[in-house]
């Protein structure tokens, strides 16, 4: 049964996405996605940190690739992505730190290759991609994040992918450097804590759905379509259940 | 071609054999490769030491002085030339878990007195969510706080009445177990939500963020 169900919603979600995604292709307009602060924060970023001389700093948390933290950890890579080619276009590459040894070869990749497209792939300061601490030692980790936001010239601190209670550490540090931040996790525990430093933050989901809002693809935006209809979907089975249990008793 | 397409084709075929492996009870498959996974997750984790250590190695012999920067960086060199030299002794049998003692004398302490100055920094922060910034949310945010911090004081306070210790965890578990928990859960639902629409992208091979 278990078997038949997840198949059944793989298969639905595939059919909706690409249904969805041939609508998106066919319309003549381009669909207006529902605005989230903090994007247009991130959006601000780049500019005002190329306007001051200064830098960036992205931390991608401590989600390893090959864990449960796969899917929030590749979106923070997404984010990394156009930041880094916002900054390397301006000469000014985001310093990026990882709390994973499987981060640091993709936050290589994608700000070696917007480098390159800068046309400056040989200028890489030294330190701009940087492992902190595996991610079994979260307070060293944040240690080291802290570390690097004392010691570079920093207008922005985006940290984005899996933290923890430690994100704390790292938000206080930022704070009192009065640098603005970005923060966006799949912890509840992470988020609640980061809600005491900024404003701009992305909820779990929201995480998720910044590649569709940073390339704005036929098939990202459908499959953000197919996670509304998901999502009511839910909400009705969940609301659906309460009033059979209340009725039923 | 080759260098866009052969990444795609290798993340699509095991991302739906890992996916066949658990769908229909084949551990084989997704242990194994799982196995691999871990093999080149070590790997990666070398090349971060590598990094770690070429970067701060940098900065220290540069002699930067950048608030003092270079000098938390020879710190961090040679720490680890020191750990690494007692696993090279635990390893010859020079010493016995010189490795482990040196973790747990240095790095434990150090890990604990950072967690526990969280509190202090997340009281801190709150002050300052409140003067900066004064919203309905961040007053409800604070106040909420402020009184699970004197409901949780109460609950194990000896000198108060039985009924107000009641009161207070009745309001606690109103709290956490209705409000916080419902909040809790909502964004789970929409991680999962969109974790499961992301890997469905990923494995029809729409979205390539390993892929530059």
């Amino acid at each position: 049964m278990e078997l038949i169900i997840t198949f059944s919603i793989i298969v639905i979600v595939i059919v909706l996405i690409f249904i969805l995604a041939r609508r998106q292709q066919s319309a003549k307009a381009p669909t207006l996605l529902r605005p989230f602060s903090a994007h247009k924060a991130l959006k601000g970023q780049v500019g005002r940190a190329v306007e001051s001389a200064s830098r960036l700093h992205i931390s991608l948390g401590r989600g390893s690739l090959i864990g449960a933290a796969n899917p929030v950890s590749l979106s923070a890579v997404s984010i990394l992505d156009r930041l880094a080619q916002d900054g390397c276009a301006n000469d000014t590459p985001p310093i990026t730190t990882v709390g994973d040894g499987t981060l640091l070869p993709i936050a290589d990749n994608h700000v070696r290759f917007a480098a390159e497209l800068a046309g400056n792939s040989n200028r890489l300061p030294n330190g701009t991609i940087q492992f902190v601490a595996d991610s079994n030692n979260p307070f060293t980790y944040a240690g080291g994040v802290t570390n690097v936001i004392q010691q570079e010239k920093i207008l922005g601190n985006i940290l984005v992918g899996q933290f923890g209670q430690e994100i704390g550490i790292i938000t206080e540090v930022a704070s009192r450097n009065q640098i603005n931040q970005v923060i966006g996790s799949d912890d509840p525990l992470a988020l609640a804590v980061a809600t005491t430093a900024t404003d701009d933050i992305m909820i779990g989901e929201e995480l998720l759905a910044s590649p569709a809002y940073i390339e704005g693809k036929p098939f990202q935006i459908a499959s953000l379509q197919v996670q509304d209809i998901l999502r009511v979907v839910v909400g009705l089975a969940i609301l659906g259940t309460a009033v059979y249990k209340l009725v039923t008793g | 071609m080759l260098r866009r397409g052969l990444p795609l084709a290798i993340a699509v075929i095991f991302g739906i054999l890992t996916l066949v492996g658990l769908l229909f009870g084949l551990p084989e498959i997704s242990n194994l490769i799982l196995g691999w996974a871990a093999f080149l997750a070590g790997i990666a984790l070398f090349l971060g030491v590598v990094n770690l250590l070429a970067v701060h190695t940098s900065r220290f012999l540069r002699n930067r002085p950048v608030g003092g920067g270079n000098v938390y960086s020879g710190v961090l060199v040679i720490s680890w030339l020191i750990v690494f030299g007692l696993g090279i002794a635990d390893l010859f049998g020079w010493t016995n878990n010189a490795m482990n003692q040196a973790f747990q004398w240095v790095q434990v302490p150090l890990e604990a007195a950072l967690a526990s100055m969280l509190a202090f920094f997340l009281i801190l922060s709150g002050l300052r969510m409140l003067q900066g910034r004064r919203t309905v949310w961040t007053t409800l945010f604070f106040v909420t706080a402020v009184l699970v911090l004197f409901a949780n004081a109460f609950i194990s306070s000896p000198f108060l009445p039985g009924s107000l210790n009641q009161l207070a965890l009745q309001f606690r578990n109103l709290i956490q177990n209705l409000i916080v928990t419902a909040g809790i859960r909502g964004i789970l639902i929409g991680v999962a939500l969109g974790i499961i629409t992301l890997t469905v992208r990923i494995l029809i091979g729409v979205e390539r963020p390993y892929n530059k």
